[in-house]
């Protein structure tokens, strides 16, 4: 059988684009869709062998009814805000101190970013067993110069301040080797020409390289931003939310519901919920972002 | 332009054909495999294990291994790991765990939920060993709905434990009675007493050894196992020991409206009493899960202590656990109370009392209804939970297994020796036997709740306690917060469903 070019081109064009296709609708649209379909159910897989029509009860719920959703957003968002900006003063101070060759410059670079090639769950039971207020090292070593112990988990002050310190020990590196690359690639002339026209250090940092360096900025705050909201390992590992659920993150307290206690519904309903919220974040700051630009 | 739209909606469509014609796998027919001397060759048992019971498996799997010709797949995980695993296998219906060791208060919605194999027609079908053997409170957590659905395991009950090198020490007590106006009990009788002594044996060296000790010491760590700490004083505070009923031996909720009790005043003055013993306790208390909790007491941190019979067994092991405290620990049941709240009559009435309460139930095996090594699961069960072999990992022969005693054959004197094999002298191996097995005798024991959505009654539990704990609320504030969210998880589930439930786990 001959076939007409054109049909002959078509089947050609779709037989390279269905294996993609297909691939597409297993892996992102059909769960997408069908978390979004469960959202409307009411489904506690315990006892329920199929999940029943709940319309928008679940969603209701989780706005108007259930203030642990809420709280748990607010810490999360707290500990987005402060962890995020201490990476990117920490990484950026560290690039600008490291981007020039001085002697042993190579080790730190490789001493910098070993905490972020650890698997979050190990650095959270590293440091669950570092931060222990009877036992852990640190402890041992504040006491051994006559200082108080702190209780690094077991205060509902002390303890959000210690997931947003051990995140930082862990990503500030991302940041770091980022700007580095970033800081390398600034033309050169630039600041020769800026030094001849007596610019002081400062003022090159202010007028010339953070400028140069904005775009990235934008990108990699962006990239951490989405990724800090997902805080959980951490919480699993260091404090198992507590104490009294002072470190419970949005995306802990989804799994409790969706996974621990299988309230599926609801819990893709919360899922929902948090992408709306963080996809409106990230518009917010790529707004402000482009605006400033 | 039509084409297009038709081959789109095809390739939309095509991942909900995958699943189009996919039936639920029946469960596993029960093979009639001979369990005199089986032969397992070929086939493996995968079981889900946390890191406590994977002691007794490393004792047992060895030699059931090479009994049968069997093989074992362990999967290990950590406590909190456990309903996980075991939820997205049920859920999924693969069948990846035969059997699993769980907590006894998770059939309300493993078993209710229809997702394990029925024992009582296995038991017909292959026997037992020593069914009678087993106490009767064990057999009553294996039960769900009049049937019995698990395999028991485990004699779990919380006690007291209390330093004998304090408690026992004339010049402090001659101290205590000045200070106080009277003399305590060992083991402290109520909850009274438990106040005075953390009080007083709190922040001083009171065992000579160069560190400073504390009043009190309990499982206090969110998501951890601290709820049944507070339940320890709610047993007392918001019932009486009697045959179950609305009045007697209930706690969680009015069997009559199912209406949660845990805003009475009972369950406040429980919330009131925990949080006042933080004052006294180890600075580090909050961070004090099971594990950190066991090994912190038996290094002899505090005086007095509450816990299942695993610290019993740590104290008989200085080189394992660290233990400090070998032959200085007294057992008892829990302290009592003066009072106890009449949620009928809506008053305290003033009677000196003691309750005894099956914390956690105990840990029980189950073997998935999605598996499809029914036999093995069964085989492998009764292997080791078996007279003789149970006797082994309960008594301290196989260390810290999270087992605790819990057949009368392993109360029996006449297996005294083995205990003292596990590192007990006579008289700790009586006095500890002894504490345990007043509570697993107790007809009217309060058992755990065990209704669908135990956990998040439980979590929900555990998140109002640690605000008291914590100091971020108050008892009263924080029942009142428990209690809506027990109302909504309640109206959730079913109100009459979870009341025909709770009243079967009654007994009534």
């Amino acid at each position: 059988m001959i076939l007409k070019p054109a049909l002959r081109k078509e089947l050609v064009k779709w037989g390279f684009l269905l294996p993609c296709l297909v691939f597409m609708m297993l892996m992102a649209v059909f769960p997408l869709g069908w978390s979004l379909s469960l959202s409307f159910t009411k489904w506690l897989g315990t006892i329920m062998a199929k999940p029943q029509w709940h319309g928008l009860n679940n969603f209701r719920d989780i706005i108007f009814s259930d203030p642990r959703f809420w709280a748990d957003l607010g810490f999360t968002m707290r500990f987005v805000a402060m962890a995020v900006t201490l990476e990117l003063g920490i990484g950026l101070g560290l690039a600008h101190l490291l981007h020039e060759p001085f002697r042993g410059y190579r080790f730190f670079r490789v001493l910098f970013l070993i905490p972020m090639a650890c698997p979050p769950i190990a650095v959270a039971f590293i440091w669950k067993m570092m931060v222990h207020p009877d036992v852990g090292i640190i402890n041992s070593m504040i006491s051994a110069v006559g200082l108080a112990k702190v209780k690094w988990t077991t205060s509902t002050i002390v303890a959000p301040f210690t997931i947003v310190m051990v995140d930082v020990w862990e990503w500030t590196p991302f940041m770091f080797l980022a700007l580095l690359a970033a800081y390398q690639a600034l033309p050169e002339e630039v600041y020769q020409a800026a030094a001849i026209d007596g610019a002081s250090k400062g003022q090159m940092f202010r007028r010339i390289t953070l400028p140069l360096i904005s775009p990235l900025i934008l990108t990699i705050v962006l990239i951490r931003t989405i990724d800090a909201f997902k805080l959980f390992e951490l919480v699993f590992g260091i404090t198992s939310a507590g104490p009294a659920n002072s470190t419970e993150a949005l995306s802990y307290y989804i799994y409790l519901t969706g996974i621990k206690w299988f309230n599926l519904g609801k819990g893709a309903a919360m899922s929902w919920v948090f992408l709306i919220i963080l996809l409106s974040i990230s518009m917010f700051l790529l707004s402000r972002f482009r605006k400033r630009d | 332009m039509y084409k297009k739209v038709t081959l789109i909606s095809v390739l939309l469509l095509l991942p909900l054909l995958l699943f189009v014609g996919c039936k639920e796998e029946e469960a596993a027919e029960v093979e009639t495999v001979s369990m005199e001397k089986p032969d397992f060759s070929g086939r493996t048992l995968s079981i889900l294990v946390n890191d406590t019971h994977v002691q007794v498996v490393d004792a047992w799997k060895p030699l059931w291994e090479r009994e049968t010709g069997g093989k074992i797949n362990v999967i290990l995980v950590p406590y909190a790991g456990i309903s996980d695993k075991l939820w997205i296998d049920f859920r999924t219906q693969t069948g990846a765990i035969d059997c699993a060791a769980i907590p006894s208060s998770w059939l309300g919605d493993m078993a209710g939920g229809g997702h394990v194999v029925e024992v009582d027609p296995l038991i017909e079908k292959w026997g037992y060993p020593d069914w009678d053997d087993a106490l009767p409170a064990v057999k009553v957590i294996t039960g769900w709905a009049g049937k019995t659905m698990a395999f028991p395991y485990d004699g779990d009950n919380h006690m007291t434990y209390y330093r004998k090198d304090a408690l026992e020490v004339p010049e402090y007590q001659a101290k205590f009675k000045a200070k106080y106006g009277y003399d305590y009990h060992m083991p402290p009788k109520d909850w009274d007493e438990v106040r005075d002594i953390a009080e007083f044996f709190n922040g001083w060296d009171w065992d000579g050894d160069g560190e400073i000790e504390y009043g009190v010491s309990f499982i206090a760590q969110q998501k951890t196992q601290a709820m049944w700490e507070v339940l320890n004083l709610v047993a007392q505070y918001a019932t009486i020991a009697g045959e179950p009923s609305n009045t007697t031996s209930n706690i969680f909720f009015n069997s009559d409206t199912m209406e949660p009790l845990v805003n009475t005043p009972g369950w406040i003055e429980a919330f009131r009493r925990i949080g006042e013993l933080t004052q006294w306790a180890p600075p580090g208390l909050l961070g004090y899960g099971y594990s950190e909790f066991r090994y912190a007491y038996v290094s002899g941190n505090a005086c007095l202590g509450f816990d299942w019979g695993d610290v019993g067994i740590m104290e008989q092991y200085p080189d394992e656990y660290g233990s400090e405290v070998k032959g200085l620990l007294g057992y008892g049941p829990l302290p009592g109370a003066k009072k106890y709240w009449d949620h009928v009559n809506n008053k305290w009435v003033e009677k000196e009392h003691q309750v005894n309460f099956l914390n956690f139930g105990g840990w029980v095996w189950i073997i998935s209804k999605y598996s499809k090594n029914v036999d093995m699961s069964y085989h492998w069960i009764t292997y080791i939970t078996n007279p003789e072999r149970s006797l082994l990992d309960a008594c301290g022969i196989h260390g810290y297994t999270g087992v605790n005693p819990w057949r009368k054959s392993h109360f029996d004197p006449a297996v005294l020796g083995l205990w003292k094999r596990g590192g007990w002298d006579e008289g700790a191996a009586k006095g500890y036997a002894k504490g345990i097995l007043d509570i697993l005798t107790d007809p009217y024991a309060v058992t755990d709740l065990r209704i669908p959505g135990g956990e998040r009654y439980y979590d929900a539990l555990d998140m109002r306690l640690a605000e008291v704990l914590a100091g971020k609320s108050t008892a009263e504030k924080a029942c009142q917060s428990l209690y809506d969210d027990w109302v909504k998880i309640t109206d959730e589930y079913g109100k009459e469903d979870q009341k025909r439930y709770y009243l079967e786990s009654l007994g009534l």
